[in-house]
């Protein structure tokens, strides 16, 4: 059969592998030939070795942004998914209206960033105007702007996969612990986080990678101001392509270096986490 | 006793989450009632009701319309999302059965290289990526759906590969046997088989690439070609200072019809996400 | 069945909104095969100098091959550009596409778009700064008929012979006035002088809108000067052009008209006016980072405010916010220089068109087409002139008075022997140079920093980017 269906190679892998050379893998060796060239366009691309690389640390926006987007990472993963998976504890309680709840907390996903963006700026300036400050007062208001929105967002995504893992821990598991005596604090530490834990692996995952990458949102709340002082990675590599003429070279060396970090912390969390899976 | 206590509790907590699903929906009703505002009453005073004064019905429909011309902007949206996620769906289900089924060092090469492709970040590519496109003409709303297609690659098949793996062979086998090539094999026998995977990647992919900004603005043609996402960043800047009213109401423009659809069919949104995060 | 039903659903939108797609865009182009042969009509009594016939021949010529888009620099001409290409597009078949820069992102959007193959074939640089960046880009227009429209050379853009860019408008911007509440003030007892003659100095200036100010309540305004607001959309105001002066008096001084390393001897005098805008105003200096273009337009419009710094672009906005044509005044922007008794407004042009000289041919030449209809056609005359109220230095223009009485108020100052101030910010090092600065003012004006931030911005700043760029 194997042999049948090798011959077909052109019907079902050509057209997804040509599309994604052109949409991934051509890009990405290029990108990060670029990262050590001096260009304006592909074509005029001049080798300058790690220069690049070199002149981002005397780039003081870069640095500060890579610490304001860790922050902002670790900060929004914690509280995303703990609230996450307290509303999720809370919905499997059978209470009435548990649907209607569901489908509220869950609906802010739909809403692309941009449109967030816009939206929340008018609710948190507004709020702030009564105490004469705006988001963009300095780059705390804007911080914590950006992590209640991504609360509001992402909170219903996390909640229905927590809920899927809640629901899966067997009947008779938690009969079983309540008959030896566990009290609710002990059937949460014992038995329900641990089995639970797959989902606390993908939910960490997707927070972690959507809160680094995060641009939409950024761009449209607060577009890094004051002073770049709210700009987040994948903004700032932006507006140093885009917005410096002579910097295309070092914004491209960045985004290896943003890469480099996110394929890291990818890594690292699966494994981490994935360690403290236990099989059902 | 303790079922008295439970309903008692039952409904403090309905209570609870009725009051946070009205706070959770708030940000949507004020930007819904600001929208019928005079723009000079927005910013300002966001939390007021519209009153004689600052109630202009729907001028800033019109306006914001006209402005933006939002009916195309929704057409392009519509009509990229739907073909994209149609050809992903196509193309990538039939990609990921092939590198399944064929073994060889090409086709795990392939499926890891699908698979690292997952967390590169945009970034990383936005520039050559944009500029390939150009070269091959993709910059408009047909040529997209290749990039698409080739970006988003990663995620689909893998999700795929992770279900055909658990699809048993010998259905496929006594298919061959009877005499269907691989294709009448494919479409007859396995497609149906993965029909809620490709619901699931369906779902994970409309989402993304209908409020996909950075993307379509690189690649797409913008002075013909403007999305949803492009069409609303362009209000803040294309026409100087920001005009409110008209944002608002093309925000909830933007919004009704994601919110229609997805009532219409939450439950598959819902159980859509929970397999693909577990999937994934 | 549910999701066969979504599935029809979802194919029928998706055939009909490709159906509306063609629909659209197949009678432009049929039109644009029949207008051809009205256009070469049309067309024979336009203009009067320029040989007609060879007119003709170009148009026509381009019609069938040439497009033209321009990359527009001027937000608050938006529409006005979207009309009048679409006039000519209905004269004469050509294809015009006008997009629109975002407020403060000209530079990126020029960067990303010009690396495309359909990329810009007009687009505007600043000045001289702004040409170095694009230079090579530039086609040399000095055989073109735009050129020969000019009134003088001091409109155009030259390096060596070769003229880069053209400047299309001339503007002037000092500080806009509120003329009914300012006479409400003059009769009041506790005004501290009787007349707009009189506010000839900063110190003068300084004594109005403080006693505005303090009275407020009594006037009926929230504050003497409009909202100095940060926000991208209003920033410029301050960054680039309050900036201006200090440097233009440094040039004064020093006799030069460029410098790689700016001294600041006028920092004091920045600060000064800076301080009065952010405390004679309409809001705490604690929200100016959130606060718009339109912000300040809507509070001058509705008489919130007396004072506010913006140029003669600012009239269509003004006027569309019920401002009547005789409540305008302007005054120049006073900082406490010496002799700025004689000092008028500030005139000038960032605004140079240049051609992509990578442009395929024919659309070179249909763009060239196009800008000679722009500055000479009647249309497109008035519709610089009127509606997007440009004082544009091309010959044509002589017929053609502004309308914009913020203009005739410019004029007024020239024809009264003021000496106007010159847009020496063409000279700013770069855009980053402009976002450092505006950042430390904002920063400075909040209270979450000092002034010696806006110092070192404005001096040292001005020597690193100066180096960066011409290295």
């Amino acid at each position: 059969m194997e042999k049948a269906i090798k011959r077909y190679f052109p019907i079902f892998a050509l057209p997804t592998f040509a599309a994604f050379s052109i949409g991934f893998i051509l890009p990405f060796i290029l990108g990060v030939y670029l990262s050590f060239c001096e260009f304006t366009t592909v074509t005029d691309a001049t080798f300058v070795g790690l220069k690049n690389y070199i002149r981002i640390w005397g780039d003081e926006t870069f640095i500060h942004a890579l610490w304001y987007t860790s922050l902002f990472t670790v900060v929004s993963v914690l509280t995303i998914n703990i609230l996450a998976f307290a509303v999720a504890m809370l919905l499997t309680k059978g209470i009435k209206g548990t649907n209607i709840f569901r489908t509220v907390f869950f609906m802010p996903n739909l809403i692309g960033g941009i449109i967030l963006g816009y939206i929340w700026q008018l609710i948190l300036n507004g709020i702030l105007l009564n105490f004469d400050r705006t988001l963009t007062y300095s780059s705390a208001y804007g911080f914590w702007g950006l992590i209640i929105l991504m609360n509001w967002q992402q909170i219903g995504y996390m909640m229905i996969i927590y809920i899927a893992g809640i629901q899966n821990i067997p009947g008779e598991l938690i009969e079983a612990a309540k008959i030896d005596g566990a009290n609710n604090r002990q059937l949460l530490r014992h038995v329900t986080l641990p089995m639970v834990m797959p989902s606390i692996t993908i939910c960490s995952f997707l927070t972690l990678t959507n809160s680094f990458k995060l641009y939409d949102q950024n761009l449209a709340l607060t577009a890094g101001e004051p002073s770049n002082k709210s700009e987040m990675l994948a903004l700032n590599i932006y507006n140093t392509f885009y917005g410096r003429t002579g910097w295309e070279g070092v914004g491209q060396a960045k985004a290896v270096i943003f890469f480099l970090a996110v394929a890291l912390i990818a890594i690292v969390q699966l494994r981490l986490t994935r360690s403290k899976e236990v099989q059902a | 006793m303790t079922n008295v206590r439970k309903a008692k509790h039952g409904w403090a907590l309905t209570l609870f989450f009725s009051l946070l699903s009205i706070a959770y929906v708030m940000p949507i009703i004020i930007v819904i009632f600001n929208s019928f505002k005079r723009k000079i009453f927005i910013s300002n005073r966001p939390f007021q009701l519209p009153d004689a004064k600052s109630f202009v019905g729907l001028e800033n429909y019109i306006n914001g319309i006209e402005k933006i011309e939002f009916p195309r902007a929704f057409g392009y949206s519509l009509f990229i999302t739907v073909g994209s996620v149609f050809v992903i769906i196509l193309c990538t289900s039939m990609c990921a059965w092939y590198i399944t089924r064929v073994k060889s060092a090409i086709t795990t090469g392939m499926y890891y290289l699908f698979a690292f492709s997952m967390i590169v970040p945009f970034q990383m590519v936005m520039f050559t990526l944009s500029k390939i496109a150009d070269i091959l003409k993709l910059g408009n709303p047909v040529g997209i759906i290749i990039v698409y297609l080739g970006f988003g690659a990663g995620l689909a098949v893998f999700m795929f590969c992770g279900f055909v793996k658990s699809i048993p062979l010998e259905i496929e086998e006594s298919a061959m046997i009877d005499g269907c090539n691989p294709l009448q094999t494919y479409f007859k026998i396995v497609f149906p088989v993965m029909k809620p995977t490709a619901i699931s990647v369906a779902i994970l992919e409309a989402m993304w690439v209908w409020n996909d900004y950075l993307l379509p603005y690189l690649v797409l043609d913008i002075k013909k070609y403007k999305t949803i996402p492009i069409a609303i960043q362009y209000l803040k800047g294309g026409y100087g200072a920001i005009d409110m009213g008209a944002m608002m109401a093309m925000i909830v423009l933007a919004i009704i019809p994601i919110v229609i659809f997805y009532i219409a069919c939450q439950k598959h949104i819902i159980e859509g996400v929970v397999a693909g995060a577990v999937k994934g | 069945m549910k999701k066969k039903l979504l599935s029809a659903v979802l194919s029928a939108t998706m055939v009909a909104s490709m159906l509306a797609g063609c629909g659209s865009s197949e009678p432009a182009q049929t039109t644009t095969e029949e207008k051809q042969a009205t256009t070469t009509e049309a067309k024979t009594e336009v203009k009067e100098d320029a040989p007609a016939a060879e007119v003709k021949a170009d148009t026509t010529e381009a019609a069938a091959t040439g497009k033209v888009y321009y990359l527009n620099f001027k937000p608050e001409q938006a529409q006005a550009w979207e009309a009048l290409a679409a006039k000519y597009t209905e004269e004469t078949g050509v294809e015009v596409a006008v997009q629109t820069a975002a407020s403060g992102t000209y530079e990126s959007t020029l960067k990303s778009e010009i690396a495309k193959t359909d990329a810009p074939t007009l687009f505007q640089v600043n000045g001289p700064i702004g040409l170095a960046t694009w230079s090579d880009y530039c086609y040399d227009l000095s055989g073109s008929d735009v050129y020969a429209e000019l009134k003088s050379d001091d409109f155009a853009l030259k390096e060596g012979d070769a003229v880069k860019g053209i400047a299309y408008v001339v503007e002037t911007y000092g500080i806009i006035y509120n003329a009914d509440i300012l006479n409400t003030y003059f009769g009041k007892d506790y005004s501290v002088v009787k007349s707009v003659e009189e506010i000839n100095s900063f110190e003068q200036l300084k004594a109005v809108a403080d006693s505005i100010q303090a009275n407020a309540d009594d006037l009926g305004v929230k504050g003497a000067f409009t909202s100095a607001g940060m926000d991208s959309s209003s920033d410029w105001r301050f960054k680039t052009h309050l900036a201006n002066l200090p440097i233009y008096y440094e040039y004064q001084a020093d006799g030069i008209g460029a410098t790689d390393a700016i001294k600041g001897t006028y920092l004091d005098n920045y600060k000064a006016i800076w301080d009065l805008y952010i405390t004679d105003a309409t809001c705490a200096p604690t929200v100016l980072s959130s606060k718009t273009g339109e912000d300040a337009t809507a509070e001058f419009a509705l008489g919130e405010a007396v004072f506010y710094q913006n140029g003669t672009w600012a009239y269509g906005d003004l006027s569309a916010n019920g401002m009547a044509d005789e409540s305008l005044g302007m005054l120049p922007i006073y900082i406490g220089a010496e002799g700025e008794e004689n000092q008028g407004l500030c005139t000038g042009s960032e605004n140079y068109w240049c051609v992509n000289k990578n442009a395929a041919e024919e659309d070179i030449q249909a763009t060239l087409d196009f800008m000679k209809w722009v500055v000479t056609s009647e249309a497109g005359c008035t519709s610089l002139s009127n509606e997007m109220g440009f004082v544009c230095p091309f010959k044509a223009f002589d017929n053609y008075p502004a309308s914009n009485p913020l203009i005739n108020i410019a004029n007024d100052y020239v024809a009264n022997g003021k000496k106007p101030v010159a847009w020496t910010f063409t000279t700013m090092p770069s855009e980053e140079w402009k976002n450092g600065v505006g950042s430390a003012l904002l920063e400075y004006a909040q209270g979450t920093g000092e002034w010696d931030a806006v110092q070192t911005a404005f001096v040292d700043g001005w020597a690193t980017e100066y180096t960066a760029a011409n290295n």
